[in-house]
């Protein structure tokens, strides 16, 4: 008896051993379809982006519909081909090239986000209002409403769509600003005079109140990290005259509810600016007035 | 007893449990079963050599029915018509798409085209809803697929697209620009229409933006009878989505349609029958009390006023005064508003600016008419004074000149608070009140 179950187990054991050594092959794996991305015959905006974008600063920019890389909660249609290489030609001129010629391609290189989506019409939020880019991780930004854009030169081109570009413009510049606090933070000082006043309701706050009490638009009232995004990207984008210009005009009698002066909302954002200036000198060594002229002049003659 | 049945079934499992074979149902891999499947796709598709006829159903089949053309290569490129307007149905348009493994075997539009156009979130391109468009689709899965005929469901509205083969004739006409035919309609520029099919009379409209085709007739009683259904364009013609029935009469499209310049007339057929659509200023029957109605309403429901963001219509072109353009100081246009009662005996009409800041409506100058004179179904407006300065040339003036033409205005009721105003002289200019 005691040698049957001796053979029993033993012929289990060997079951357990031999039964599972199935050698499954993965099969022909290089053969399943669009593993590796999609792949179409190169045309000539294909070209243009590898030897415009990719080749020299090893960016990438997205022009053909993929819903993977967009908010799935949104309708959103692809752009137009005719508009693909008028605004990353533009992003080139105004984004690109002050910063290479201020700072060096190696900094750019090192430090700029490195992939574009491109989507055709704006993105419509439920609040009625509407997204012109996003940003994510410092990597990728989405710029919307490509089909809308018209700078001078192109057909149909009106004031009104200055304010468009100027906005693309200040998306990528926010964002940029953001990957460089993240690369090297920005000293707290920045923030320190303002650091009471931070709120998350900021959309219920007027661009005016911001102002008000020291910050450059209504969405710098959100967050540190944001308030220098806004500080820095609109100080390129509009120039040195423009912010002078809000600054001054700055003149309210009394105090806002928070109890702050017009002369101390001058100085806060006159000791931002002053902030801005020193990063960009100790971090990167970078002449930040030398950029924003060369920023605000190139956008400038996109436009005007 | 026992043991042994224990011992068989660990013999049996032993020799069976280790059959190392796969038998799989399918002779291939699931990538090769794909791969061949798109391949399969790519082929019909770019091997029709005459292209193929699209014909798309919005919203899961339940929104508007639009036609399409596509000429498909085998560079990933495509070229389209679409019966969505006139320069859509005559001139080809390039772009890309790609057959994709998404969850199933897909066809996806993947730069800007007329298919598109459908599917923009912005209102301004297809008067669909803000930020959803026409509930439309550019990316599409293969539904069944037979020889000549593939049915494609888009992947996020649901919209159902036939793909149809199109024949040689079928492409000369294409390219002939035919699909625009039916859009000749809108070269009769007065507002009412007039379809004389034998000894009946039809007043039709065709609204673009809800793609509705209205019949408006009188019945034996004299009573106004109305038909709207949904249609698209084909070659040459036209297609109700429900085919219209009255009496011994079913139309369920036009055909051969063809627009003679001179009498400003479109000649066509009905089920081989020859008919003809033509301008003219007085409808069938005239809603006489719709001026009054108007009039009274602004006053019971608050003493407010109408608007009409784009002004007259005038001869073909929206906003004709180009009234939009217009500023006062810093403030930009914001509406054109008709005012009943502003002031006890007299209305007013005025462009109506937002300030700069956006957060206050200017009325800057204003023309006071008269109450209007609401005799023979029409209401007639003349000037009894005006408000500030009011401007002798430009938007504003053209705007106030046609208000008080001597014809008077027609009036429609198209909604609840929206009326059209039409002219009874020409039949040719005509605003949109709002509430």
């Amino acid at each position: 008896m005691k040698r049957i179950k001796i053979i029993i187990t033993a012929l289990s054991l060997a079951i357990l051993i031999s039964s599972c050594q199935k050698d499954d092959e993965l099969g022909n794996v290089d053969n399943i379809p669009g593993l590796g991305g999609d792949t179409w015959p190169q045309g000539p905006i294909d070209k243009w982006i590898l030897d415009t974008l990719t080749v020299p600063y090893n960016i990438s920019a997205k022009y053909k519909w993929d819903q993977s890389e967009l908010p799935l909660n949104k309708i959103l249609v692809p752009p137009q081909e005719d508009k693909v290489i008028p605004v990353l030609s533009s992003i080139t001129k105004g984004w690109i090239k002050p910063y290479v010629d201020e700072a060096g391609v190696l900094f750019f290189k090192n430090t700029s986000p490195k992939f574009f989506t491109l989507v055709g019409s704006a993105s419509f939020n439920s609040d009625g209002s509407l997204t012109l880019g996003t940003a994510e991780g410092g990597r990728k930004v989405i710029l919307y409403d490509l089909n809308n854009f018209r700078i001078k030169g192109m057909p149909g081109y009106v004031a009104a769509d200055t304010d468009r570009v100027i906005r693309q413009f200040w998306v990528i510049n926010h964002e940029y600003a953001h990957i460089l606090d993240m690369t090297i933070k920005v000293p707290v000082e920045f923030s320190e005079s303002s650091a009471s006043l931070y709120t998350s309701d900021w959309t219920n706050v007027s661009p005016q109140d911001a102002l008000n009490e020291g910050f450059i638009s209504q969405y710098a009232i959100s967050g540190k990290e944001d308030d220098w995004a806004e500080t820095v990207s609109w100080m390129l984008v509009n120039g040195r005259g423009w912010f002078d210009n809000l600054v001054n005009s700055i003149n309210y009698l009394g105090t806002t509810p928070n109890g702050t002066t017009a002369a101390e909302a001058k100085e806060r954002l006159r000791q931002k600016e002053a902030t801005v200036v020193s990063y960009f000198k100790q971090a990167w060594n970078i002449d930040y007035y030398s950029l924003q002229t060369r920023s605000r002049a190139a956008i400038s003659s996109l436009l005007y | 007893m026992k043991r042994i049945l224990i011992a068989f079934l660990v013999v049996a499992a032993a020799l069976s449990s280790c059959t190392k074979e796969d038998d799989p149902v399918f002779e291939k891999s699931a990538d090769e079963r794909l791969q061949e499947k798109l391949a399969a796709y790519q082929a019909q598709l770019s091997g029709a050599q005459n292209g193929w006829n699209g014909l798309l159903v919005t919203d899961s089949g339940r929104g508007s029915t639009h036609s399409f053309y596509f000429k498909f290569n085998d560079q990933n490129r495509v070229t389209m018509l679409s019966d969505f307007d006139p320069v859509s149905a005559a001139t080809f348009k390039e772009s890309s798409y790609r057959i994709k493994a998404l969850q199933q075997p897909s066809l996806l539009f993947d730069t800007y085209s007329y298919l598109h156009v459908l599917s923009d979130p912005d209102d301004a391109v297809n008067g669909g809803i803000t930020g959803a468009g026409l509930l439309s689709d550019f990316e599409f899965y293969f539904d069944s697929d037979l020889q000549d005929t593939i049915k494609l469901v888009g992947r996020i509205n649901g919209s159902k697209m036939t793909f149809t083969r199109a024949t040689q004739a079928e492409a000369d006409a294409y390219n002939a620009g035919q699909l625009a035919a039916g859009l000749y309609i809108n070269n009769i520029l007065t507002y009412f229409k007039r379809l004389t099919v034998g000894s009946q009379l039809y007043d039709v409209n065709i609204d673009p933006i809800s793609r509705q085709f209205i019949f408006s007739w009188l019945d034996g009683s004299g009573n106004l009878q109305t038909f709207s259904t949904g249609y698209y364009f084909v070659l040459g013609g036209i297609v109700f989505t429900t085919p219209f029935v009255n009496g011994s009469l079913t139309i369920s499209g036009f055909n051969n349609i063809t627009w003679t310049p001179a009498t400003e007339t479109i000649n066509l057929t009905i089920n081989g029958t020859a008919a003809t659509i033509t301008g003219i200023v007085v409808p069938l029957k005239v809603d006489t009390g719709a001026p009054k109605r108007w009039w009274d309403y602004a006053i019971n429901n608050g003493n407010s006023f109408w608007i009409s963001q784009r002004g007259f219509h005038v001869n073909g072109v929206d906003d004709a005064f180009n009234i939009q353009s217009l500023t006062s100081g810093t403030s930009t246009y914001y509406f054109l508003a008709y005012n009943p009662e502003f002031e006890p005996g007299n209305d007013l009409f005025a462009p109506i600016f937002l300030n700069a800041a956006g957060t206050q409506i200017v009325l800057a100058y204003g023309t006071a008419p008269d109450t209007p004179n609401f005799s023979g179904g029409k209401a007639t407006f003349t000037q009894l004074g005006t408000y500030g300065t009011y401007p002798s040339t430009g938007p504003a003036a053209q705007s106030r000149t046609l208000l008080y033409n001597t014809s008077g205005w027609y009036f429609v009721q198209t909604g609840a608070t929206t009326y059209d105003m039409v002219s009874a002289g020409n039949g040719k200019s005509w605003i949109t009140w709002e509430f």
